[in-house]
């Protein structure tokens, strides 16, 4: 998981339009796949920091909870109906969204933008 | 020559609603028996802009779209700049018979996405008589909101830009980029609390739950489509609601979201004509 979202980072740093879209972001995010916990800190939309926990000393603003298998879905070239979006994980009951959900929606669209970088190319 | 010219046609009609007077703005296109089409929350009568495109349907049908008040090119009424924007059911059902009187279409039928589509099946419940068939898409009886309305409508955000991240979970991964980005720029570019109004009375009204029992289908034929990528309305809650109705038929679309005559046209238009096939069958049949 570390080496897909060092992959993710370095495809976010290489996109000016998304570091255009998260000049304004900086905030540290909890993704939780299962038990493994990463802290991912940006810094004017980028990703400066990959940190793994669990950490009970990092604070953070929104957290994203799901599992490896959701996951997989979500990153598949062409997702299956309701694994196409984070929200559509949360339908099924397959993702959750904890803390600040209001600074998650102001920046939805980086976001969003940011965790489709794990996505396969699209044949 | 450099140009190509759309046959669609843009005009104003301004009619009294509940009191108020409105400008309304349609687009029409093609000749025949009308098709009043109804877009969804937070947009506007751009997103019929392929089907007013399409000759196979436009060679036998007359088609209209219009904005409904304070979205698009239709201005808010006078006095808006106090007045908080909450859309109710019973004004959208006034502004939906007013327009098809305004315009003089006789027996229309009635093609309504999303809040469209639900007021479609109100109008199929209540005024059955005045269309000539209904093809409600996206629509089903109720969703209570999986989000919080007031998102879209504060002073440090743009509301316009939140509400089109999070209506892009209702759009197919099949549907084109280009078509994708189109159909989340009128979210976009909505007015403020415009969207907020208008889900304000698709997530609290849930009257139409009651009213479905007493759809007659053999007065006016309904047809639902629903996209396998709509969250907002789920294949399973269209499903319920074709279900409630007696005679309603029910296809479900397996590339396409919440917006499918705007965000895959391609993919959408067999679908579409489909249904204009068993409206005209029903008719033939009475």
């Amino acid at each position: 998981m570390k080496t897909k979202l060092a992959e993710m980072q370095a495809r976010l740093h290489a996109s000016a339009h998304l570091l255009r879209l998260g000049r304004l972001f900086s905030e540290t995010v909890l993704l939780q796949v299962e038990e493994h916990e990463f802290y991912l800190t940006f810094e004017k939309g980028r990703l400066i920091g990959i940190e793994p926990g669990p950490s009970r000393k990092t604070p953070w603003r929104f957290g994203f909870i799901t599992d490896q298998g959701a996951l997989d879905e979500f990153w598949a070239p062409r997702p299956q109906p309701g694994f196409h979006d984070i929200f559509g994980l949360v339908k099924l009951g397959r993702g959750k969204i904890e803390g600040d959900i209001l600074e998650l929606v102001k920046n939805l669209r980086f976001f969003k933008e940011f965790m489709a970088l794990g996505r396969e190319a699209t044949p | 020559m450099n140009g190509c010219l759309e046959p669609i046609v843009g005009r104003y009609l301004t009619v009294d609603i509940a009191g108020r007077t409105q400008r309304i703005y349609f687009e029409e296109a093609g000749s025949g028996p009308p098709i009043l089409c109804l877009h969804t929350a937070g947009a506007d009568s751009r997103q019929w802009r392929h089907i007013l495109n399409d000759e196979e349907v436009t060679s036998s049908n007359r088609v209209i779209a219009f904005d409904m008040p304070w979205h698009g090119k239709s201005l808010p009424p006078e006095g808006f700049e106090t007045q908080e924007y909450l859309l109710t059911t019973e004004a959208y059902i006034a502004t939906v018979l007013a327009v098809a009187e305004g315009l003089e279409l006789e027996r229309p039928i009635l093609a309504g996405c999303s809040m469209g589509g639900r007021i479609a099946l109100q109008l199929a419940a209540q005024y059955v008589d005045q269309f000539s068939g209904f093809i409600a898409i996206e629509a089903s009886d109720f969703q209570p909101a999986w989000y919080d309305i007031d998102w879209f409508h504060r002073p440090d955000a743009h509301g316009g830009e939140m509400g089109a991240a999070l209506v892009s979970a209702n759009i197919s991964p099949h549907a084109p980029d280009a078509e994708r980005w189109n159909t989340l720029w009128m979210f976009m570019s909505s007015g403020p609390g415009v969207f907020r109004g208008d889900l304000s009375f698709y997530t609290t009204d849930d009257s139409l739950i009651d009213r479905l029992s007493a759809i007659d289908t053999a007065r006016a034929p309904v047809h639902i489509l629903v996209g396998a990528y709509d969250l907002t309305c789920t294949p399973e809650d269209a499903r319920r609601t074709a279900a409630a109705i007696k005679g309603a038929t029910l296809t479900v679309m397996d590339e396409l979201g919440h917006f499918p005559m705007s965000e895959h046209p391609n993919a959408f238009r067999p679908y579409f004509i489909d249904a204009l096939n068993r409206m005209a069958c029903a008719r033939d049949a009475a």
